[in-house]
């Protein structure tokens, strides 16, 4: 991971010469992104490249369009121009379901789980999605403990540490845990690209760690990550690469210790929300 | 750690399944109880006030309302236009014994041909919305055709007074009266109930619960949602349908009180007073439901509607999991364990004290590694 990150070309006006060459290991291409609202611009013309295998965060004030561009990536709004290609191909005006298909998974700002379902079964639907797709009429399946995608899913709830609560209702999880349990089922998914939307807000220090040390795991096996973030902690133990967006621009990129000393993320953040 | 994980899941799996019988076992004592209670029903009902064809009309709406169950129950789509489809099939089955010919078998399939393709055009119109907004297109869906029957489709439909017909329903041979049709449609409703029962615990079933708990989580897990709705949808428009079509081999008569959005709310109010999402409920609600309109109505005359009115008000206040929460809930005070199951109510508070209870406290998972 370490050397990935090392041999990275350098951000600014340098990126789109070093583009080309980095094409193959390119794992998601945004090229020239802009949405607004009702006239106010949200994100505009956003270039960003994530490396396979690598942990890529963006980071930024309140209000900074990060959630935005997560959003535009997954087909939940779709950008008013630009291009974004994964996997070597392109994404924008696809379906939401068919994106997700492509190889991509989402842990939400507010854990987006399936209340009244058993945690063994929030996963399993995961299971299901990957192995079957987007639709498969199967009434003649039973689930039952035993079937192997409720077996996937046991094994997906033991990674993130809930492996010993499969029958309990996902709604009495407390926050922490309903984000870990969505993060087994993006992880039931085996997506290529894992977006996570601050992963860590609003958890103890101790659950912090833990999801840092869970997220480094989980990295072990090659998969790619976008992390959008407001803890600097979480942000500069995890990722080798980090954009910062303020009012909808990119205004630095570069390698975690770069990104630090940056005059100008500094104003950012010392003149919009402070951390 | 990978492989070692899964052993402690497999494991509880397991032990779970020891202390109940095998599951095939179990499953095969339900539907024995349930055929028994069923085809028993002509007796134990004459018994209580009565009578033999009040048992097969309980049975009809009890498989419209089992079907019912599978898009309000498990699926979370409240339609108030199933009248649709339960008058449609009316109508075509009263058609086929008119002009075609008695047959009971081929007027069911000529019906389920039909409704099929009908909830097909009505699932694409309506399925784009959910909520009151659904409920309210379904609505307007349904009461297009009761008013289309009533004006340029009078012909057929014979408007309001009916279609009537000759024809004596006859399925292979065997003449549709009295308790005859009893058995036909007992038999079709113990079918539509193992049918229900093994959509829930399928893999399908646990796609239409994830549909209710949270669509878009689901449609961001990468499945086709609306596929999904859309099969919902036209399964219990297909129950609606075959219950609709009996109603015609029970009585060879159509009224047009049948498309009519009365009809949609009594299958709504009989789930919601037997219990959503549990399947046996609908069916007890579909019985009590027209015990109350054909037998106590005698003894208590016009007012049973709005005693009727009454008993739902304060179902829907002081037992929102209907009566099989409340017999759930005489278990639970009597101090008989009743099976731990999900609540089928949001805020039942009987999940948080048993897991709380438990050994498996989410404190105790916080100290792994």
């Amino acid at each position: 991971m370490a050397s990935q990150a090392a041999t990275r070309t350098e951000p600014g006006p340098a990126a789109a010469a070093g583009r080309a060459a980095e094409m193959g290991e390119t794992l998601l291409d945004v090229q020239g992104v802009s949405k607004s609202f009702a006239g106010l611009k949200a994100l505009s013309d956003i270039n960003l490249q994530v490396k396979r295998g690598s942990i890529h965060a963006i980071i930024g004030p309140n209000g900074a369009g990060k959630s935005t561009l997560l959003n535009c990536l997954i087909g939940l709004l779709r950008p008013d121009e630009g291009s974004v290609t994964f996997d070597g191909r392109p994404l924008v005006g696809m379906q939401p379901h068919k994106i997700i298909q492509r190889g991509i998974a989402r842990v939400f700002q507010t854990p987006q789980i399936f209340p009244a379902l058993s945690l063994q079964e929030n996963v399993a639907i995961a299971a299901l999605a990957k192995r079957d797709g987007q639709f498969a009429l199967t009434p003649h399946e039973s689930l039952r403990p035993g079937h192997p995608m409720m077996k996937e899913a046991a094994y997906q709830l033991e990674r993130v540490g809930l492996g010993d609560m499969l029958d309990m209702a996902a709604q009495n999880l407390s926050r922490g845990d309903k984000r870990r349990l969505e993060m087994a089922i993006c992880l039931a998914a085996h997506p290529k690209l894992l977006l996570l939307d601050e992963p860590t807000a609003g958890m103890s220090r101790h659950d912090t760690n833990r999801t840092i040390d869970l997220l480094q795991k989980i990295s072990e096996t090659g998969m790619t990550k976008i992390v959008i973030e407001h803890d600097m902690h979480v942000v500069f133990s995890l990722a080798e690469r980090v954009t910062v967006l303020h009012q909808g621009t990119i205004i630095a990129d570069g390698k975690p210790e770069q990104v630090r000393g940056d005059p100008k993320v500094e104003e950012a953040y010392l003149g919009g929300a402070h951390e | 750690m990978t492989a070692q994980a899964e052993q402690p899941a497999g494991a509880a799996a397991g032990g779970q399944r020891r202390r109940l019988p095998a599951p095939s076992l179990r499953e095969a004592g339900i539907i024995a109880l349930f055929a028994l209670i069923v085809f028993t029903l002509p007796w134990w009902l004459t018994a209580i006030g009565g009578y033999e064809a009040l048992a097969t009309k309980i049975a009809i709406w009890a498989i419209f309302a089992l079907g019912f169950d599978i898009l309000l129950g498990f699926t979370g789509y409240l339609s108030f236009g199933h009248a649709a489809f339960f008058g449609v099939a009316a109508y075509t089955t009263g058609l086929m014994f008119k002009h075609v010919s008695g047959d009971v078998v081929l007027a069911l399939l000529v019906s389920i041909v039909v409704i099929a393709v009908l909830a097909a055009v009505l699932g694409v119109l309506t399925l784009r919305r959910a909520g009151i907004y659904f409920a309210i297109l379904t609505l307007a869906f349904a009461q297009m055709f009761h008013a289309a029957a009533l004006s340029i489709f009078q012909e057929w439909t014979g408007g309001d007074n009916g279609l009537t017909m000759s024809t004596k329903p006859a399925l292979f041979g065997l003449p549709m009266q009295g308790l005859n049709v009893f058995y036909v449609v007992a038999v079709l409703l113990v079918i539509g109930f193992v049918a229900a029962r093994q959509i829930k615990r399928s893999s399908l079933g646990l796609m239409l619960r994830a549909i209710k708990e949270n669509s878009m989580r689901l449609q961001y897990t990468g499945v086709n949602v609306w596929r999904y709705k859309m099969i919902a949808y036209m399964i219990s428009a297909m129950y609606a349908g075959v219950a609709g079509s009996l109603m015609v081999v029970y009585e060879p008569y159509v009224a047009t009180k049948f498309l009519h959005w009365s009809t949609s709310g009594e299958v709504v109010i009989m789930s919601v007073i037997g219990g959503v999402n549990t399947l046996i409920g609908p069916m007890i609600g579909a019985g009590f439901m027209l015990y109350f309109e054909n037998v106590v109505q005698a003894f208590i005359g016009e007012k049973w509607k709005l005693i009727l009115g009454l008993i739902f008000v304060l179902i829907v206040v002081f037992l929102p999991g209907g009566f099989v929460d409340g017999f759930n809930r005489i278990r639970r005070a009597l101090g008989i364990r009743t099976k731990p199951r999900r609540p089928n109510v949001p805020d039942a508070p009987e999940t948080m004290s048993r897991y709380h209870d438990s050994k498996n406290t989410p404190a105790q998972t916080g100290s792994d590694n």
